[in-house]
């Protein structure tokens, strides 16, 4: 197995990334004026309730003891109260991070579901100039779509007009898992946009790369069927490539769920985080982004792993994001 | 057969630009035009005043556009399109500089990670891939939470979000020159350190920086319009066209022009950008890697 080769250096490096970003949170969460025990206890405790709190939390501690002791907290899920509402921010994000992660994953199956399919049209239509000309600069629009702008403007359309989808309006996928998924499905479309986009111009690439090939020419005079030859040797070696880009996808559909969560009334993690920054509630912060970051890397290592499975050329120095 | 006669090789800075434009396709030739125009609209804005004054009431409330106001009133009594051409300003000044500080970054730490190798450059490189591991808005919502909501913030945070692509790029690009025998043969001949970067690997890898300037520009947009959509960036009275775009999300059923004006030339500068990139990197170096924020 040559995965085993690569591996243990790619576990490695994952975990010096992971431990490297949580230092820098740790870092930009002490760095925030304010003291914890008065912003928990209020002005009016006793300096001794104060103390005890600190204590407890261990910010009598040196800073690099009291890393130690958040991070192992946090790796045992317990990321400390929340100084808005007093309760644990374990709490909140156990209710929240289903719905973004289901948010994310959608947008991810609507991305390949859509990218790859009209990327090996494209692929397979390169000798017309005209419509190469189409691809590329539809494809490159998709991908210049800021969410916020399209959010924003299918909230108005969607509001203003009848077209059978009410927006704005959230059902927990807990309570109606089907209408939970339809009232999540404008919102992950807007934010899959630009990665349907970005995956359909990869796959035309790839897919423009291997029709070249000599066994491709085989298969032809073979006489197999052009769809038998796109399923069982284009698409096999064209995905390799769109399957990289699936890493960088996921940071983007991490970092698109908060916009969208606030566009469009999400009660997710991403809007969990922009109301804590309005409140300045740290350790929320905190942890809402060290989650996210833990989340981005630990799938862009399953990303490296699936393609080291499926195509064993690729030697692992093609270092992706959070590598 | 005329661009090798006298007269044309000493042509002025003037007609040399036109030559380059005009040597790209129509798409790239058009988002050159149209990026030029809207950096001309916003000069004359902020410089001769054109379409008045962006913080002055000068109308009713939610004025559809007419011929007084081109783009209608927002719901204080502002015209539209001096905010608007404000706000073009500002999104392309704070994106510029971000940009500009973020390839002097990445330049200098790309060449140095590309020429030493070894610690100091797997040192770089981690660095960079520590910062790679936060998408592109939670980096964004860190830096605001650390310096405060304002236009640090977004300058920042751009440049963070920015610095670890065009680092690992340059360093890459650096890598390869630092291999080639004219390299070696410059070390042999004692040429010094500084001048070896300056005078022989920088210029080898002035197109990639080109590249990824250009990319980094359009997701320096994207970042300063997340961050100010979100309330965190650029703050009022001053405008973005991320903050425009938020001030009309809430009147978008009222005045749809608050949102659409500013909606649709962030796209169209993205786009632009975006398209200027891509033929950059057709003509430079088809590999290279560009991100998707």
């Amino acid at each position: 197995m040559r995965i085993l080769r690569w591996l243990p250096g790619r576990l490695f490096s994952a975990v010096i990334v992971l431990l490297g970003a949580s230092l820098l949170i740790f870092a930009a969460g002490r760095s925030l004026p304010g003291d914890y025990a008065n912003t928990v206890l209020g002005p009016l405790s006793s300096e001794e309730a104060r103390v005890e709190l600190r204590e407890s939390f261990g910010f009598d501690r040196s800073l690099p003891e009291q890393y130690v002791l958040w991070l192992r907290n946090a790796l045992e899920g317990d990321f400390g109260l929340s100084l808005a509402s007093q309760r644990p921010v374990r709490e909140e994000i156990a209710s929240r991070l289903p719905i973004t992660a289901l948010l994310a994953a959608m947008g991810m199956v609507l991305t390949i579901a859509i990218g790859v399919p009209l990327g090996v049209y494209a692929g397979c239509h390169v000798a017309d100039g005209r419509r190469s000309a189409a691809t590329r600069i539809v494809s490159t629009i998709g991908i210049s779509l800021p969410e916020f702008v399209v959010g924003s403007v299918v909230v108005f359309l969607f509001s203003h007009f009848d077209f059978g989808l009410t927006v704005g309006t959230f059902v927990s996928p807990a309570e109606d898992f089907g209408a939970g998924i339809v009232s999540l499905l404008l919102p992950a479309l807007v934010m899959a946009i630009p990665c349907i986009a970005a995956t359909a111009r990869a796959t035309r690439n790839a897919v423009i790369d291997v029709l070249v090939e000599p066994h491709i020419a085989a298969a032809i005079a073979r006489g197999e069927t052009p769809g038998f030859i796109i399923r069982h040797h284009v698409l096999r070696n064209a995905l390799i490539p769109v399957l990289t880009l699936t890493a960088i996808i996921m940071a983007y559909l991490l970092g698109g769920a908060i916009i969208v969560e606030r566009v469009f009334n999400v009660p997710g993690l991403g809007s969990y985080l922009v109301l804590a920054l309005g409140r300045r509630d740290y350790p929320v912060i905190q942890a809402v982004v060290l989650l996210t970051t833990a989340i981005f890397v630990l799938m862009s290592l399953l990303v490296d792993i699936l393609t080291g499975i499926i195509d064993p050329r690729v030697a692992v120095t093609k270092a992706g994001p959070g590598a | 057969m005329t661009a090798l006669t006298p007269m044309a090789r000493r042509r002025g800075p003037v007609a040399r630009a036109w030559a380059y434009v005009a040597s790209f396709d129509g798409f790239t030739r058009a988002a050159i035009y149209v990026l030029a125009a809207l950096i001309i609209a916003a000069l004359l804005g902020s410089w001769f005043g054109l379409g008045g004054s962006p913080t002055d009431i000068v109308g009713r409330r939610l004025q559809p556009p007419s011929l007084a106001f081109p783009v209608g009133t927002d719901n204080l009594g502002r015209s539209v399109l001096p905010r608007l051409l404000a706000g073009v300003t500002t999104t392309l000044l704070l994106s510029a500089a971000a940009v500009v500080l973020a390839a002097l970054i990445a330049t200098i730490s790309g060449i140095m990670a590309g020429y030493y190798g070894g610690r100091i450059g797997g040192t770089i490189m981690r660095i960079g891939d520590i910062l790679c591991a936060f998408p592109a808005i939670v980096l964004a919502i860190l830096v605001a939470a650390v310096v405060g909501p304002g236009s640090i913030a977004a300058l920042a945070s751009i440049v963070l979000v920015t610095v670890p692509l065009m680092t690992r790029m340059v360093g890459q690009a650096a890598r390869q020159v630092a291999q080639r025998e004219f390299i070696t043969s410059a070390i042999i001949s004692g040429v010094g350190t500084r001048t070896l970067m300056i005078r022989h690997i920088l210029p080898n890898v002035a197109g990639t920086i080109a590249i990824q300037g250009t990319y980094a520009l359009s997701v320096a947009i994207l970042v300063e319009g997340g961050l100010s959509f979100l309330g965190y960036g650029v703050q009022v009275p001053h405008a973005s066209l991320g903050l425009l775009v938020q001030e009309g999300a809430v009147y978008m059923v009222k005045a749809p022009w608050l949102i659409l004006a500013p909606g649709a030339i962030l796209v169209i500068a993205i786009l632009a950008i975006n398209l200027i990139g891509d033929s950059l990197r057709d003509r430079f170096d088809p590999r290279e890697a560009r991100s998707l924020t």
